[in-house]
């Protein structure tokens, strides 16, 4: 049987989990038709009269739906149905990696919508609406320029997340100096320091993304522990890209790991990429055998015996 | 916290005027302090929207990299002079009628006020240092007509701790963009900086 196919598409939004009645276009109600779900021809139960009625639709059931006249095979009627559900409260965050350039907000849905869903956002600052110019590759994120720095009045930002099946939105306020936030620390390196069993030195470099930093100087924060031990140990440091740690165990490989903040506003930067080392230990000697048994002997349990070590910084170090 | 050691090389930049930055910094951290019990002792919420107040020099600015070192200097130095008159006012308001019995609370504020008053003094003579010319200063009464009522001085009062600890971050990032024109490793601190450092 030839089915004549040529139908202009419709499409209809049905949200998951409810019942749906699609109309035979413009054919008379009680007329004897027939549905064929991508392709497939539905049995008479869905039907009531030419009228096709889904009950709580879920995902599987979106597709095009066509309605062909009972006798002559005819379409009469082509709509795409697509199931999906409305979009819940967007999750919204700004925050400024390249204080005082400006700041970018990006968000995201709680929980998938299965349909197109497009997005408005809105900033006002001291009661002017200010331009959020969209990110091209990241789809939920844009840009602000700051137009004033150190600006005491706070920024109202409002997301409007629309689809077809409804809308939903967040506003969130903030003030300036709470967002800033810097990228973490680059190009860390930690390397032992010749002839210092004790010691480790590390390096590392400002994120390249905050763009002043002589005025904008960032503080740092180290973290270090040895493997073997699940205690991190930290210190604080106001300037500088580099810091030797001298309290390392003799032979044990540490993990460690840097965090920045601007020195007088906003919060830490996640902690960088985790680096591992070991400090600096005495080669073997090349003894005789004799000497070499003895020798062996001492170096076992020397490996073990945790070298005397200054005062443990924290307290509930004083047990290890 | 572990034990450290400082690798040579820091800054040099930050070696400008140190002791500035680190008054800027004790002011930052007492004006914010000031900021939240001023609130708490007024009745205010610090949320509370301030625009409509003006006579206190407010830190925004446009433009800021834009800035020329001596504009900078100035504007600071405008600031923390109005920034004493305020003060001065707040002291008084809240001896004679607001919390005339909170003398902590006093002693908080003339604190804060020493603070400004070292600060400014400061700037005036780095200006001259860098050669900048140091602006006359304006005596002037910055309240508005209206605002004699106990309401209004309340929220007069926090808007100027509100501006004084924003000015405060501005001034640190000033000081370091106008350290940066000069060259690495030069010490420029006014007389009364060098005179404290010399103490330590």
């Amino acid at each position: 049987v030839q089915r004549h196919s040529q139908q202009e598409s419709h499409v209809h939004y049905a949200q998951l989990g409810t019942d749906v009645t699609l109309q035979c276009g413009s054919v008379d109600p009680e007329a004897t038709v027939t549905w064929t779900a991508n392709t497939t021809d539905l049995d008479a139960s869905h039907l009531n009269g030419s009228r096709l009625v889904l009950h709580n639709v879920d995902l599987s059931q979106s597709g095009q739906y066509s309605c062909y006249e009972g006798t002559s095979w005819h379409l009469k009627y082509r709509v795409n149905l697509k199931v999906g559900t409305p979009p819940k409260e967007p999750v919204l965050m700004c925050r400024s990696n390249n204080y005082p350039n400006g700041f970018y907000c990006s968000w995201h849905l709680p929980s998938p919508t299965y349909m197109n869903d497009t997005y408005d956002i809105t900033i006002i600052h001291d009661s002017k609406e200010i331009a959020c110019k969209k990110d091209i590759p990241a789809k939920n994120r844009c840009y602000i320029q700051y137009h004033q720095v150190f600006s005491s009045k706070k920024y109202r930002v409002t997301l409007t997340a629309t689809n077809p099946l409804g809308s939903s939105s967040t506003t969130i306020s903030f003030d300036e100096f709470s967002i800033v936030k810097p990228d973490p620390p680059e190009s860390v390196v930690a390397k032992p320091i010749a002839h210092n069993p004790r010691r480790l030195q590390v390096t590392w470099q400002y994120p390249s993304s905050w763009p002043d930093p002589d005025s904008f100087p960032l503080k740092f924060f180290l973290r270090y522990r040895p493997l073997i031990i699940d205690q991190w140990q930290h210190v604080e440091l106001s300037d500088g890209t580099s810091h030797i740690i001298t309290d390392a165990y003799a032979g044990k490989e540490y993990i460690i790991q840097v965090a920045a903040k601007d020195n007088e506003i906003g919060t830490w930067s996640d902690w960088s990429v985790a680096v591992h080392a070991t400090p600096w230990t005495e080669e073997p000697k090349h003894l005789t055998t004799e000497a070499q048994g003895t020798e062996t002997t001492t170096a076992s349990t020397s490996a073990f015996m945790v070298a005397p070590t200054a005062r443990p910084s924290d307290p509930d170090d004083a047990g290890n | 916290m572990a034990s450290t050691e400082r690798l040579p090389g820091a800054s040099q930049h930050h070696e400008f005027c140190r002791p500035t930055l680190y008054l800027l910094r004790k002011m930052r951290s007492d004006a914010s302090l000031l900021l939240e019990s001023y609130a708490e002792k007024q009745g205010l919420d610090t949320n509370f929207s301030l625009d409509l107040i003006d006579g206190v020099p407010v830190a925004e600015t446009e433009c800021w990299a834009e800035i020329s070192d001596a504009e900078r200097l100035q504007d600071n130095l405008k600031a923390y002079w109005a920034f004493e008159i305020l003060l001065e006012e707040i002291l008084e308001e809240q001896r004679s009628n607001l919390t005339p019995a909170d003398v902590a609370f006093h002693e908080s504020i003339k604190s804060v006020m020493l603070q400004v008053t070292a600060l400014a003094y400061q700037l005036e003579e780095l200006m001259v240092i860098l050669n900048h010319n140091v602006p006359a200063r304006e005596y002037e009464d910055r309240r508005s007509p209206g605002e004699n009522g106990s309401f209004e001085k309340k929220i007069r009062g926090l808007k100027v701790l509100q501006q004084l600890a924003q000015w405060t971050v501005r001034s640190i990032k000033d000081l370091h963009q106008v350290s940066k024109s000069l060259q690495p490793g030069t010490v420029l601190c006014a007389a009364s900086c060098t005179a404290q450092a010399q103490e330590k």
